[in-house]
């Protein structure tokens, strides 16, 4: 309470002249999942055994679109060692009704026709049948003998394509939500969104030039490297249990029961270590085949997904069409800004574009914008949030837009964005009004950096800068917190931890509590064992889980306060706690230490546990980044190598500065894979070629330097410690920081994702009147 | 029909029975218990499944397990030395190398069969020998800075 | 994957014996295995050839080197001769595929390894190779398939990283069968597919590479590769280059590309064109024009033509002075 009380009191001019000082925040400790996670002990998904367990697999439809005749399991099911084989027709027909995810929401028939195609597959790689056997390899053999009949339909791949009346239609009753509307004709256009700020025509007629560009980007993976995987266990109590890697137990347990049609008390999920989802981990994809598999064999049943399946049938992140018009000033001020951004739903609605609307322009103070987004279906996998989904795509429109703004106007990059540059008070063309934020610290910092000012040296060299947004999420957090005898406190979330959360998330305790980060027990547990969770997702848990361990340390706290005012027979009113040490207000011999305390529970009362269950979701603040990258182009391969990267980032308050680096660096090395590297490619079926990290190209040890970083500090008013979501921010700017790079190295300007060597010299090779066409 | 394969893996004696088509690490996953090799790929592309074969870096996704006969192995649970924790994996938690912690025992054996070879790699070294390694999480930043720490941290036991 | 048998072969003569179109040899595996995983091939066995004696040392033979073809790409790299005197092997070795991939795969699998071609090793996907009716390549994705030999029926390249190296050597291949042992070119080893589709060299099902003959290197060489990512990725295109020089002036030259035809393909009119030549920037250059005459890229490589010229210019280079450009 204490530590929060100072924090409070830095909000006067005066007091914030003294720098706020913690115990624990801002400090590195070990994390304490770390032994178990360098020594091979830690359990993930794919490492649970249990007794009398089966493997399943999966068999996929070989079509982008084909309506299914019927199936014939008869083969399979007789196989020896073959002990369950299901199909759509074993889930029972749901309700339809829109279910929340925790970072979006979706149709219920659509979650259960994503997990097992009925009437219909719309994707290479779309669940069709599944099995569980004694082993994993006469499950995949049982696989090769299901019969599926299948009327080959054609597929649509190209998003604009998608948008055209008489494109082949994925839903016959899907119409258009149009800004509110329900389109007479059905349509592969989900929704078409608008956001509108000032007059945009009025603003237009001030600007001195307008820019007007397209830009394209490819269907993307996450790219974790844990594939996906469930076990289940549906007990002859009618019990339902799911082990299974993912960002939010209870957020599987609400899909797997809809899907199901149980009581969510009827199954726990069981959350093991999670081995990267980066926003591919919500949507549940396994589980209720697992438990559907369980069901009919009576026993466990482990699925676990192999590469190929996790790049055709989970959820990558949406290509996209972007249009940008900007008209801007000679003096670089921007006068107007218009967007329109159609993103690839997948097979299903719900493409994050609403995101990349909130933040393509959202770095910057524009009196008129019109924001228009399109949620289009395609045949292929229905897309899934990545990593601050839908503003890597927006960011790299914009922001390469405004480099160009920049070289016309001839003003510095970083200038012109400290121009035209957000501050609190300023107004989003969605409506939001910034509280404080640190964009234009960002800038400052950057300015500051040595890289910003340090020489180019050798020919075919440049640089680029970009800078990005995220709005990140509070949404729902529980803990309770228990405090042992020996003075440590056992901590129990609920929010899986992919990233050092159950360190951050203690060491916020540990700081109110007075304790050093060693003597906080973070454990993430099962749906039945703590209160609901959201997802880990929206960069929420340091920020909400965080707020919620603050909340069980003072109640930890007040309860203390009382035990000791117990020891001394005195009111509870007269103990003032500071730093772990809890005193007299007026006799300054009755003081007593936390441990000291924590050891005399039973002679006061018996056990303390301090609990919170918040929605934090008012308070999360947003983060800007701004990034520098230096690169070489060989003008004779197209090959971009990145030379120098840094990467400016408000961060609110760094709890763990070398986790929060760590996420600033993992989202540039994500960011420039994305870039320079990483595409799913797709024949004119629809079928994928490149199912393999081998072909899909993520960035290894040798294609990236070191990674510098710059943690400025502007607190988050919504937070006691001033935390800010930091794990998306980072994956936004370096598309973009990479193509303004590339136009100072090599002259050309780069509008498709990813700039890949052919791209890059067929670019080079075109500007020099020598397209390779006329090789 | 099963083969018989009698093998020995960080130290200790073990034999087992598997189908031909098993490969070593399903065999220690599913059949040994060592869950530390990871699957991230099951095709030689992540690094996940490293373990050092006769002194030699492989992913043990693409070695049968019937080739493990007669030979010896080192797997993630055998860097551990009874001492405590071996010098990489301090370094790694020291540095904050690992994030989801996947990839993590990969690069151990990787960056041990490293060390083992070369006790003091440049940071060029480092990249090319953990370029068979996929992080998603780090940016590979930390992970570089833990080896080039933990080969300075070994070289000065060396010394004393 | 479909289950096999498993046969330990503990001499050339086993092996051979066990070996036929249902039994393959199993080597390296790095190549192999994942055809398994992914029914592409579906043996009845696999003959393990790696217990074979005499097949993984590399030994001094006639003033080069005879090396087994169970000798790793580490132990080729590791191998102070191979460094020194053969520096095109070596580069076209050094960072290929990955530490752990190098310990495994070996130079006999490196030069018979399967094609890559994602259109092959997808069974949805109609090919060729796999006995289908057309090849996909030609209307997909293919910017990195073959721009020399695509009149078809395959356009795969080749998947060996030192095939050019060994082409540009002049290396002998030793074939052990039935019949005994027989030597072969190594330009006579690999075939196109119009010869055969299904295979990519003259092995019958029960022959066995077994030694890689390196002749005395006659001048300097080099290797230069292009490639999308730094490690753990194929060359999008190389060239391996041998030149006997006098002086600065080359008197004969040797040049062939990797990762662009079906097999190492040899750029006879590049040769020619820097025969006789002072090797510099110019020449280099001019001899790179050469190479990539003839190419007929698909539609989605054509910018593999310029990585072609690019990579035999600096390979020449490199070759001249020894140094990467």
């Amino acid at each position: 309470m204490a530590t929060v009380k100072t924090k409070k009191t830095t909000k006067s001019k005066k007091a914030s002249q003294i720098p706020v000082r913690y115990r624990v925040i801002g400090t590195r400790p070990i994390r304490h999942d770390g032994v178990d996670k360098v020594t091979g002990r830690a359990q993930y998904g794919a490492d649970v055994q249990l007794a009398g367990l089966l493997h399943g697999g999966i068999l996929r439809s070989p079509h982008a679109h084909a309506r299914i005749r019927s199936i014939d399991t008869g083969k399979a099911a007789a196989l020896p060692g073959v002990k369950a084989v299901i199909t759509s027709a074993d889930i029972g027909p749901v309700t339809d009704r829109v279910v929340d995810l925790g970072e979006g929401a979706t149709r219920l028939q659509h979650l259960r026709d994503n997990i097992l195609a009925s009437g219909k597959a719309l994707y290479q790689g779309h669940a069709v049948a599944a099995v569980a056997a004694t082993s994993p390899h006469i499950a995949q053999e049982a696989l090769r003998l299901i019969e599926v009949d299948y009327e080959v339909l054609p597929p649509v791949l190209d998003l604009r394509e998608a948008m055209e009346a008489g494109a082949p239609l994925l839903h016959e009753d899907l119409h258009t939500d149009d800004l509110g509307t329900k389109s007479m004709q059905p349509s592969n256009i989900a929704k078409h969104l608008r956001f509108e700020k000032g007059d945009l025509e009025k603003g237009f007629k001030k600007a001195d030039q307008i820019f007007e560009r397209e830009f394209l980007t490819s269907m993307v993976h996450q790219g974790y490297i844990e594939p996906h995987n469930a076990t289940a266990f549906w007990n002859a109590d009618g019990r339902l249990a799911i082990w299974c890697s993912t960002q939010g137990g209870f957020t599987v347990r609400q899909q797997a029961a809809a899907i199901l049609d149980l009581p969510v008390s009827s199954i726990k999920v069981i959350p093991m270590e999670i081995g990267g989802g980066f926003g591919g981990k919500i949507h549940v994809y396994l589980e209720p085949v697992a438990a559907l598999l369980s069901k009919k064999s009576g026993k466990p049943v482990k699925l676990v997904m192999d590469r190929a399946e996790v790049f055709e049938a989970t959820g990558p992140t949406s290509g996209s069409h972007i249009q940008v018009k900007i008209g801007a000033r000679k003096d670089g001020r921007i006068v107007a800004a218009q967007a329109q951004l159609a993103y690839e739903a997948g097979a299903f609605p719900g493409s994050l574009v609403v995101c990349g609307m909130m933040c393509i322009f959202a770095p910057y103070d524009l009196e008129h914008q019109r924001i228009d987004g399109y949620d289009v279906l395609v045949t292929k996998p229905k897309t899934a949030p990545y990593r601050a989904p839908g503003a890597t795509n927006a960011a790299f429109a914009s922001e390469t837009v405004l480099d160009e703004i920049a070289e016309w106007a001839g003003i510095d990059p970083l200038e012109i964005r400290r121009l035209n540059g957000a501050k609190e008070g300023t107004r989003r063309a969605d409506g939001l009004v910034y509280p404080r934020i640190g964009f234009l610290e960002t800038l400052g910092a950057a300015r500051k950096h040595p890289h910003a000012s340090a020489p180019l040296e050798g020919p075919n060299r440049g640089r680029g800068v970009a800078s990005g947004f995220w709005f990140n999420v509070g949404l729902k957090s529980s803990v309770t917190a228990a405090v042992n005898s020996d003075g440590t406190v056992s901590l129990t979330e609920g929010t899986p931890d992919i990233g050092g959360t159950r360190t951050s998330v203690a060491m916020q305790l540990a700081e109110v509590l007075g304790l050093a980060a060693a003597d906080v027990k973070p454990q993430v547990v099962d749906t039945d064992s703590v209160g609901y969770n959201d997802v880990t997702g929206g960069s929420r848990v340091t920020f909400a889980t965080g707020l919620a361990a603050i909340e069980a340390a003072r109640d930890i706290e007040r309860q203390m306060a009382e035990r000791a005012a117990r020891l001394w027979g005195v009111p509870a009113s007269k103990v003032k706690a500071a730093g772990g040490v809890y005193r007299h207000a007026t006799d300054s011999k009755k003081k007593i230490t936390f441990k000291e305390l924590a050891a005399r529970l039973d002679e006061t009362g018996g056990p303390v546990v301090g609990k919170a269950s918040l929605d934090t979701s008012a308070s999360a603040g947003g983060g800007f980044g701004t990034h520098i990258v230096d690169v070489e182009v060989d003008p004779e391969t197209g090959k971009v190598q990145i030379l120098r990267y840094t990467a400016v980032q408000d961060v609110g308050k760094a709890i763990h500065p070398s986790y929060v680096e760590g996420q600033l660096q993992g989202g540039v090395a994500q960011g420039a894979g994305w870039a320079l590297n990483e595409e799913y490619f797709y024949d004119d079926q629809g079928r994928l070629a490149n199912a393999s990290f081998l072909d899909y190209r993520m960035p290894t040890a040798l294609d990236l330097p070191m990674i510098d970083t710059v943690l400025v500090e502007v607190p988050n008013p919504g937070h006691p410690f001033g935390v800010r979501g930091v794990g998306e921010v980072p994956i936004v700017p370096p598309p973009a920081a990479l193509a303004n790079a590339i136009y100072r190295a090599a002259g050309v300007r780069l509008r498709q994702l990813p700039m890949n060597p052919g791209r890059v010299l067929e670019a080079i090779l075109t500007r020099d009147g020598k397209p390779p066409s006329k090789a | 029909m099963k083969l018989h394969v009698k093998t020995t893996i960080n130290g200790e004696e073990f034999e087992f029975l598997c189908e031909p088509r098993e490969s070593l690490l399903e065999v220690l996953r599913d059949r040994l218990g060592l869950t530390g090799s990871k699957e991230g790929c099951n095709n030689g592309n992540c690094g996940a499944c490293n373990v050092i074969l006769d002194g030699r870096l492989v992913n043990s996704c693409l070695v049968f397990a019937a080739e493990a006969a007669g030979r010896a192995i080192t797997t993630i649970e055998g860097i551990q030395g009874p001492e405590g924790l071996h010098p990489l994996q301090e370094k790694f938690l020291e540095h904050a190398a690992l994030q989801c912690g996947i990839c993590t025992p990969g690069f151990i054996v990787a960056a041990k069969a490293l060390l083992d070879r070369n006790p003091d790699p440049s940071e060029a070294e480092v990249r090319l020998w953990l370029a068979g390694n996929l992080c998603r999480c780090t940016g590979y930043d930390k992970i570089v800075r833990a080896v080039l720490e933990a080969a300075k941290s070994t070289a000065v036991v060396m010394e004393k | 994957m479909k289950n096999f048998a498993y046969i330990n072969a503990a001499s050339e003569k086993a092996a051979i014996e066990s070996m036929s179109d249902k039994a393959l040899a199993l080597a390296g595996g790095t190549n192999l295995l994942n055809l398994l995983k992914e029914y592409v091939l579906a043996p009845e066995a696999l003959v393990n050839i790696k217990g074979i004696a005499g097949l993984n040392a590399i030994e001094s033979f006639e003033g080069g080197l005879k090396i087994g073809a169970n000798v790793t790409l580490s132990e080729l790299l590791d191998h102070a001769e191979v460094r020194g005197r053969y520096p095109a092997l070596h580069q076209a070795l050094y960072d290929i595929g990955t530490p752990q991939i190098r310990n495994m795969s070996t130079l006999g699998g490196n030069l018979c390894a399967r094609p890559h071609c994602w259109y092959y090793r997808y069974e949805y996907f109609d090919c060729k190779k796999r006995g289908g009716q057309g090849c996909a390549a030609i209307a997909g994705d293919n910017e990195f398939h073959a721009i020399f030999a695509t009149d078809g029926p395959c356009v795969m390249i080749h998947p060996s990283s030192a095939g050019p190296a060994l082409v540009v050597y002049g290396a002998k291949v030793k074939i052990a069968g039935p019949g005994g042992s027989r030597d072969a070119g190594i330009e006579e080893f690999f075939t196109l597919p119009a010869a055969a589709v299904a295979r990519e060299n003259v092995l019958k099902p029960n022959e066995l590479v077994t030694h890689v003959l390196l002749p005395p290197p006659n001048g300097k060489s080099a290797t230069y590769e292009v490639r999308h990512k730094e490690s753990h990725d194929w060359p999008l295109a190389m060239a391996s280059v041998a030149l006997t020089m006098a002086g600065e002036t080359a008197q004969e030259a040797r040049i062939c590309l990797g990762a662009v035809a079906p097999v190492p393909w040899r750029a006879a009119a590049a040769e020619a064109a820097l025969k006789g030549k002072v090797v510099n920037e110019t020449t280099a250059g001019e001899a790179a024009q050469k190479a990539a005459e003839g190419a007929k890229p698909l539609s989605g490589n054509k910018y593999k033509v310029q990585l072609v010229r690019t990579a035999v210019k600096r390979a020449i280079l490199a070759a001249a002075t020894g140094r990467r450009v």
